[in-house]
C-alpha cells in the first residue's frame, strides 16, 4: 500500500478547509507535509515565508493548547490568509513601485541620478540582509516543520481529544447497513473486499463505500458504511459469500455506537483460574501466577500429567539413540493431545529420576531452591507445572473452576484456606450459570428498575421474571436480567449456602454489604463468621439443615472393624466423630464404612439393669455424667447430655460404669416385684451383682413365650376371666378377654396359664422357668415369692447384707487362694453353679431337710435363693478374693444352730480381718469409695447386729426358716465347699 | 494483498490499531506510527503489535468515516484496523510517545469508561 495518494487526499481536504481562498496554498502544502521548501524562493516569497513561518508556529502553539483544534485554527488562518493577502498585495505594490522604480529610474536620470544610486544602494543592502535573515529563518522553519510536522501526523486522529460523547453519529455521517455473509467468514471478507478498495481507488470507479467492517459479536453479518443503499450493493457485487440481495439492515444511528463497543477483556491477574485450550493439558485449570510485561503471555501453574517415561514407547524413545523417525513422530504427536494422557499428579522428584535422572535438573537456589525442578525443558515448582504460555493458548472467560479441581491447587499450600481467594474464585464464577431459584426474594440493584424488590416466579434464560412486592411498580411483574439483580436477605435471616468454598454450610445473616453477605455459621465453640455471596445464599427452609452428607448428627458409625464412632459435627466435606474409646476424631466420608444401625441393642447396667437406647442413665464413677443413650455398641454407650459442651455432648462410657435414672417410657425393668437393686444400698455399692442377675424370668429375647397364651385372670378386677395375651412386656401382658371384647393391661403374675396339654392353671413363674414345670411342687413354691421375697427385701434384708459385707473380709481371710479358681471361671456360668452348689450338699446333708429332698426345685427358684445367691455373688463380684473367705463365714454359719446368733457373730469375726485383708485387692478391682463402704459398715460391729438379729430370725422364722438354717448347715458342712463345682455337682445329684 | 493464510500471521498495532502482517510490520513499521518510532528501529514493532485484535474495519474514507471518528483512526491512513487490540505497550514505548505529545488511546476498551 502506498501512502503519497493517501497523503494528498489528506492534505488536500486539509487545504479545502483552512486555504480554500489562497492562492499561496500550493508553496503552503509543502510545510504542512513537512517537506521544507529549500527551492527557488526569491525575497517576496521569503517574506511570505516568514508570514508563514509565524503563522505555523503560532498554529502549532494554538494546536498544543488542547483545543478542539479546528475550528479555531480555520479562523485563525483565515485571519492569517487575510493578512498575508494584505502582506502579498503590500508587496505587489513593492514590486509595483519597484517596477515603477524602474520606470522612474529614467526620471531621476533626468532629474537626479545620484540620489536615485544611493536608494538603490541602501536598497540592495536591505536585500542582502533580508536574504541572510530569510536563510537563517528558512532553518528554523525546516527545523519547525520537521518536527512539527511530523507530531502532528503523529497525533493523526483529530478525534483523539474528544470525549466519545461528542463523536457520537449525526445524520450527516454515512448509514450503516448490516448485511448478511457466511458465519465464520467474516474476517476473509473484509480483506477481501478491502483488496477490492485498494485495486480500484485510483480508478475512475472506487468503491463507493466509506468503510466496512465486522465484530466477532455479531457473527454472520458485516456491516458497511455508506451513503446510499445503492452503494453497498454496488461495492458488494461480486464478493463472495456475501449476501447483499438479502435483507440489509439499516442501523439506527443510534445504535450505531454499539456496533462498535469495545469491551475490556476480564482483566488476567495473579490468581485467575484459567483453562488449557488444547495439547495434553486440554481443558485443564491453572492458576495464573504472573502476567508478562505485554499482557500476551501468562506464567501459569497447572497440575503436571506425567508418566515420567513410564509409557513404554517413549521410554525406548528416551533410552537407545533413536527409534525409527516416524515412530518418534507419532509419539510426539500422541504425547501431547487429550487422549490417553496420564492422570493429573503433582511432579515427584523420585519418579522422575526413576526414568529420566539426566533430563532432570534441580532448580537454583535463586527461584527456591530444592522444591523447584526442570524437567524435560518444563519448569515444576512444589509439584506444579509452572508455564509461560500465550494467551490465545489458554480460556480465561467461563472457566467456572469446581471445587474439586480448585483444591488441588489449595491442599498444598500451608495455610490451606489462605490460598483459597474467595474473590478469584469469585471472578471466575461470575458468570457461572444460574443461581437464582422460583421463590428467591431478589432485589434490583442497578439499571432502570433499580430499587425494586420482588419474588422469582420464574428464571429462564438469564432472565427473572419477579412479581414486585416493594418499590414503584408493586404489584407488577416484570422481566430482569441476571446482570442487575441480587438476592435479598435480611439480617438475623436463616441461610444456606449453596455454592462456592462455604457451600452447605447453614447460618444466620449478620451483616450485609453490596452483595456480600457474612453469616455465622456452626455453633457453640465452632461458631464461625463466613462471606460469602448473596448469590451463593438461599433462604434455609425451616429448621432446613439438611445436609449433602450421608451421616447424620448423632449417627453411630463403623470407622473399622473395631471401632466405632458417634458422628457429634457433620461438615461439609467432613464429619467429626466421638470413637468408643472417647477420642474425637475429624473423617471423611469415605473413611466411613457404613452407618450401624441397630435400634434394639440392649446393655446391662451396672445394676444388670437393661438399658436401651433413649434411656436416661448416669455414669456410676468417674464424673458422674448423665445423659440419654444414644447408641450402644458391645459394652460401650454412647450418651447426650445437652448441657454439655465438649464433642457436642457426646461421650461414651462402658455400660457397666452406667446406672439407669429414667428407662424410656417408663419401661419396668425388674419384671417382678419392686427394684430390690434401687433401693438396696449395699447392692449399688457393690457393684454390678444386681440381684436382678438371678432371678425372674429373664428374658433372653425373642418372642415373648407368653404371647398367644389362653390365660386366665387371677386376680383383680377381672378376675376370672378367661383371655388371650397378645402383647406382653417384661412384666405386665395385654390380654384380650374372651368375654368382653376388651383388652387389658394387667401384670403377668396376675395370671394363671393354661397348660394347653394338662389343662392345669400354672403361674407366671411356672410356666416361663422350665423347672417350674414339675407339678406337684409347684403350688408350694408359688408361695415363695409371695412370702419369702417379701421379707427378704423388706428391709430385713438390708442388714443382712451388711452382715455378708461384713463377712467379706472373713472369706478374704479364709482363704485368698481359692479365688483364682472363681474368677477363672466366666462369670455368667460361676453364679449359678456356685450357688447350686453351695445350695445342693445343704440340703443333701441335712437329714432334716428330706423333705425338701425331692425339691431340688427351690435351687430353681429365683426368689427363694435371692439372698443366697446376691450374697453371695456380690462377695463373687465385687473382688473374686472374698469368695474363698466364704468358708470361714459359713464356718461360723455352720456352728451355729440359731439364725440369730449367726448374724451377731458373724460380724464380730469379720471385723477383725477385714482391714487387712481387704484393702489390696479392692483396691483393684474398684475405685475407692466402694470397698470404703463396704469396709465401714463392718467395722462398727456393734450396731450391724442389733438391727440385724432382730428382723432376721422374725423373718426366716416365720416362714423359711429351715431355709437359712439348711443352708447354713450346708454351708457348715462344707468341708466340700471350697471343693470347686465338681464336687457340688456331685452333691447335687444326690 | 492478503489471503485467508496470513491471517493467522496478522497483527494490529496497538497504539493506532493497523492491521497487517507481521512481516509488513516488520519491514514496513505501522504506516501510521513509523514515524514516530523509526529512529527505535523495526524491531520495536515486536512490542508495539499485538496478534490479539478483534473485530476489523476495511477503512476507504478515514475522513468522512463516522467508524474511522469513533474509532478516533480518523486521520490515519487507509487500511485495515481493529476494533479492539488486546495488549500492553511497554514503559518505554509510552514514554516515547508521551515525549513527542502524541496522545495515546488504549485500544482495548479500557478508555470506554471514560465518556
Amino acid at each position: 500500500m502506498s501512502s503519497d495518494p493517501i497523503h494528498d487526499n489528506f492534505d488536500s481536504e486539509e487545504d479545502d478547509g483552512d486555504f480554500d481562498a489562497d492562492a499561496n496554498t500550493s508553496r503552503d502544502k509543502p510545510q504542512e507535509d513537512g517537506e521544507p521548501a529549500t527551492n527557488a524562493l526569491d525575497g517576496e516569497v521569503d517574506e511570505e515565508e516568514e508570514e508563514e513561518d509565524e503563522e505555523d508556529e503560532e498554529e502549532e502553539e494554538e494546536e498544543d493548547e488542547d483545543v478542539p483544534a479546528r475550528k479555531r485554527r480555520r479562523k485563525l488562518n483565515h485571519f492569517f490568509d487575510d493578512e498575508a493577502e494584505v502582506d502579498d498585495d503590500d508587496e505587489e505594490v513593492d514590486e509595483e513601485e519597484e517596477e515603477g522604480f524602474i520606470a522612474d529610474e529614467e526620471l531621476p536620470e533626468l532629474n537626479d541620478h545620484h540620489e536615485y544610486r544611493e536608494e538603490h544602494r541602501h536598497r540592495e543592502l536591505d536585500r542582502q540582509n533580508e536574504q541572510r535573515q530569510a536563510e537563517d529563518m528558512e532553518a528554523i522553519a525546516e527545523e519547525l516543520s520537521r518536527r512539527h510536522g511530523r507530531s502532528r501526523r503523529g497525533r493523526g486522529a483529530d478525534s483523539g481529544l474528544v470525549p466519545r460523547r461528542l463523536l457520537l453519529p449525526s445524520v450527516q455521517d454515512p448509514n450503516i447497513w448490516g448485511v448478511k455473509c457466511k458465519v465464520g467468514k467474516e474476517k476473509e471478507i473484509i480483506f477481501n473486499i478491502w483488496q477490492r478498495m485498494e485495486k480500484n481507488e485510483n480508478t475512475k470507479h472506487p468503491l463507493p463505500i466509506v468503510s466496512v467492517f465486522e465484530r466477532e459479536a455479531m457473527p454472520g453479518y458485516i456491516y458497511v458504511e455508506a451513503y446510499k443503499q445503492s452503494d453497498v450493493m454496488e461495492a458488494l457485487e461480486g464478493v463472495q459469500m456475501v449476501y447483499p440481495r438479502g435483507t440489509k439492515i439499516l442501523v439506527p444511528i443510534k445504535e450505531m455506537p454499539d456496533l462498535l463497543n469495545v469491551v475490556k477483556s476480564a482483566e488476567i491477574v495473579p490468581g485467575t483460574w484459567v483453562r488449557f485450550k488444547r495439547g495434553k493439558y486440554q481443558g485443564d485449570l491453572a492458576q495464573v501466577e504472573n502476567v508478562l510485561s505485554n499482557g500476551l503471555e501468562v506464567r501459569i501453574r497447572a497440575v503436571p500429567r506425567l508418566d515420567y517415561g513410564n509409557n513404554l514407547d517413549r521410554a525406548r524413545e528416551n533410552g537407545p539413540p533413536l527409534a525409527p523417525g516416524e515412530k518418534r513422530k507419532r509419539n510426539n504427536f500422541k504425547s501431547n493431545t487429550a487422549v490417553g494422557r496420564p492422570p493429573q499428579r503433582l511432579f515427584s522428584e523420585i519418579e522422575a529420576t526413576k526414568n529420566h535422572s539426566k533430563l532432570l535438573s534441580k532448580g537454583t537456589a535463586s527461584n527456591g531452591g530444592s522444591k523447584n525442578f526442570t524437567y524435560a525443558g518444563e519448569e515444576y515448582e512444589d509439584g506444579y507445572l509452572v508455564k509461560d504460555v500465550r494467551l490465545n493458548l489458554i480460556i480465561t472467560e467461563n472457566v467456572n473452576p469446581t471445587l474439586e479441581e480448585v483444591t488441588k491447587f489449595a491442599t498444598t499450600v500451608d495455610e490451606g484456606a489462605e490460598s483459597l481467594d474467595l474473590n478469584a474464585l469469585a471472578q471466575s464464577l461470575k458468570t457461572s450459570s444460574s443461581t437464582y431459584q422460583v421463590g428467591d426474594t431478589v432485589e434490583v440493584y442497578d439499571g432502570e428498575q433499580q430499587g425494586i424488590v420482588g419474588k422469582a416466579v420464574s428464571v429462564h434464560n438469564g432472565v427473572v421474571t419477579m412479581d414486585v412486592i416493594e418499590g414503584d411498580l408493586k404489584g407488577k411483574r416484570v422481566d430482569v436480567p441476571f446482570k442487575g439483580l441480587r438476592k435479598r436477605f435480611r439480617e438475623g435471616d436463616q441461610v444456606k449456602v449453596t455454592g462456592g468454598k462455604y457451600r452447605d454450610e447453614s447460618g444466620t445473616v449478620v451483616r450485609i454489604v453490596e452483595d456480600k453477605v457474612t453469616i455465622v455459621i456452626g455453633e457453640g465453640e465452632d461458631m464461625n463468621e463466613v462471606t460469602v455471596f448473596s448469590k451463593d445464599l438461599r433462604e434455609a427452609t425451616e429448621g432446613g439443615f439438611a445436609t449433602s452428607s450421608k451421616y447424620d448428627l448423632h449417627d453411630l458409625v463403623q470407622l473399622d472393624q473395631l471401632t466405632v464412632g458417634c458422628v457429634i459435627k457433620v461438615d461439609k466435606a467432613s464429619v467429626r466423630v466421638l470413637d468408643q474409646n472417647g477420642d474425637a476424631r475429624t473423617v471423611i466420608p469415605s473413611q466411613i464404612v457404613d452407618k450401624v444401625t441397630r435400634r434394639n441393642a440392649v446393655a446391662t447396667d451396672r445394676n444388670g439393669s437393661e438399658i436401651r437406647i433413649g434411656d436416661t442413665v448416669k455414669e456410676i464413677a468417674g464424673n458422674t455424667r448423665s445423659g440419654v443413650v444414644l447408641h450402644i455398641y458391645r459394652a460401650f454407650v454412647f450418651l447426650h447430655n445437652r448441657e454439655m459442651n465438649d464433642n457436642a455432648g457426646v461421650f461414651v462410657c462402658r455400660a457397666s460404669n452406667l446406672a439407669t435414672i429414667v428407662a424410656k417410657g417408663g419401661r419396668v425393668q425388674q419384671s417382678t416385684g419392686p427394684d430390690l437393686s434401687k433401693m438396696n444400698p449395699a447392692m449399688l455399692r457393690n457393684g454390678a451383682s444386681g440381684g436382678n442377675m438371678m432371678p425372674p424370668p429373664a428374658r433372653v429375647g425373642g418372642r415373648d413365650k407368653t404371647i398367644g397364651q389362653t390365660v386366665t385372670v387371677r386376680m383383680g378386677e377381672y378376675k376370672g376371666l378367661l383371655g388371650i395375651i397378645k402383647d406382653a412386656t417384661d412384666s405386665t401382658a395385654r390380654v384380650e378377654l374372651h368375654t368382653k371384647s376388651k383388652t387389658i393391661t394387667i401384670d403377668k403374675m396376675k395370671l394363671g396359664f393354661r397348660d394347653s396339654i394338662t389343662g392345669a392353671i400354672k403361674t407366671y413363674q411356672e410356666f416361663v422357668r422350665p423347672g417350674g414345670g414339675r407339678g406337684d411342687g409347684g403350688s408350694s413354691f408359688s408361695r415363695t415369692p409371695g412370702g419369702a421375697t417379701p421379707s427378704w427385701s423388706g428391709g430385713s434384708r438390708t442388714p443382712q447384707i451388711d452382715y455378708s459385707g461384713s463377712r467379706t473380709p472373713a472369706w478374704m481371710a479364709g482363704g485368698g487362694n481359692r479365688t483364682p479358681a472363681w474368677m477363672a471361671n466366666a462369670e455368667g456360668g460361676r453364679t449359678p453353679a456356685y450357688v447350686s452348689g453351695g445350695k445342693t450338699p445343704a440340703w443333701g446333708a441335712d437329714g432334716g431337710r428330706s423333705v425338701y429332698s425331692g425339691n431340688r426345685t427351690p435351687a430353681w427358684n429365683p426368689s427363694s435363693r435371692t439372698p443366697y445367691i446376691a450374697d453371695s455373688e456380690r462377695s463373687a463380684w465385687d473382688a473374686g478374693s472374698k469368695t474363698p473367705a466364704r468358708p470361714s463365714g459359713l464356718e461360723s454359719w455352720g456352728q451355729d444352730s440359731g439364725n440369730s446368733s449367726t448374724t451377731a457373730r458373724t460380724p464380730g469375726a469379720y471385723n477383725a480381718a477385714s482391714p487387712e485383708f481387704m484393702a489390696p485387692p479392692y483396691g483393684k478391682e474398684f475405685s475407692a469409695p466402694t470397698p470404703g463402704g463396704a469396709m465401714s459398715a463392718p467395722t462398727p460391729s456393734a450396731p450391724t447386729p442389733g438391727p440385724i438379729s432382730a428382723p432376721t430370725p422374725a423373718a426366716w422364722g416365720a416362714d423359711t426358716a429351715p431355709t437359712p438354717g439348711a443352708i447354713g448347715g450346708g454351708y457348715g458342712r462344707g468341708g466340700a465347699y471350697p471343693n470347686t463345682p465338681g464336687a457340688w455337682g456331685a452333691d447335687d445329684d444326690q | 494483498m492478503t489471503t485467508p493464510g496470513q491471517m493467522r500471521n496478522m497483527r494490529a498495532c496497538m497504539i493506532c490499531s493497523y492491521v497487517q502482517t507481521f512481516q509488513k510490520f516488520k519491514v514496513n513499521g505501522c504506516p501510521n506510527c513509523e514515524p514516530l518510532l523509526s529512529h527505535l528501529g523495526h524491531e520495536v514493532v515486536e512490542d508495539t503489535t499485538s496478534p490479539m485484535f478483534e473485530g476489523l474495519i476495511a477503512l476507504r474514507e478515514p475522513t468522512k468515516s463516522w467508524v474511522a471518528r469513533w474509532q478516533r483512526v480518523d486521520g490515519f491512513e487507509k487500511g485495515i484496523y481493529a476494533v479492539k487490540v488486546s495488549g500492553n505497550l511497554p514503559e518505554e514505548i509510552l514514554r516515547e510517545l508521551e515525549s513527542s505529545n502524541f496522545f495515546y488511546q488504549p485500544r482495548d476498551g479500557s478508555d470506554v469508561m471514560d465518556d
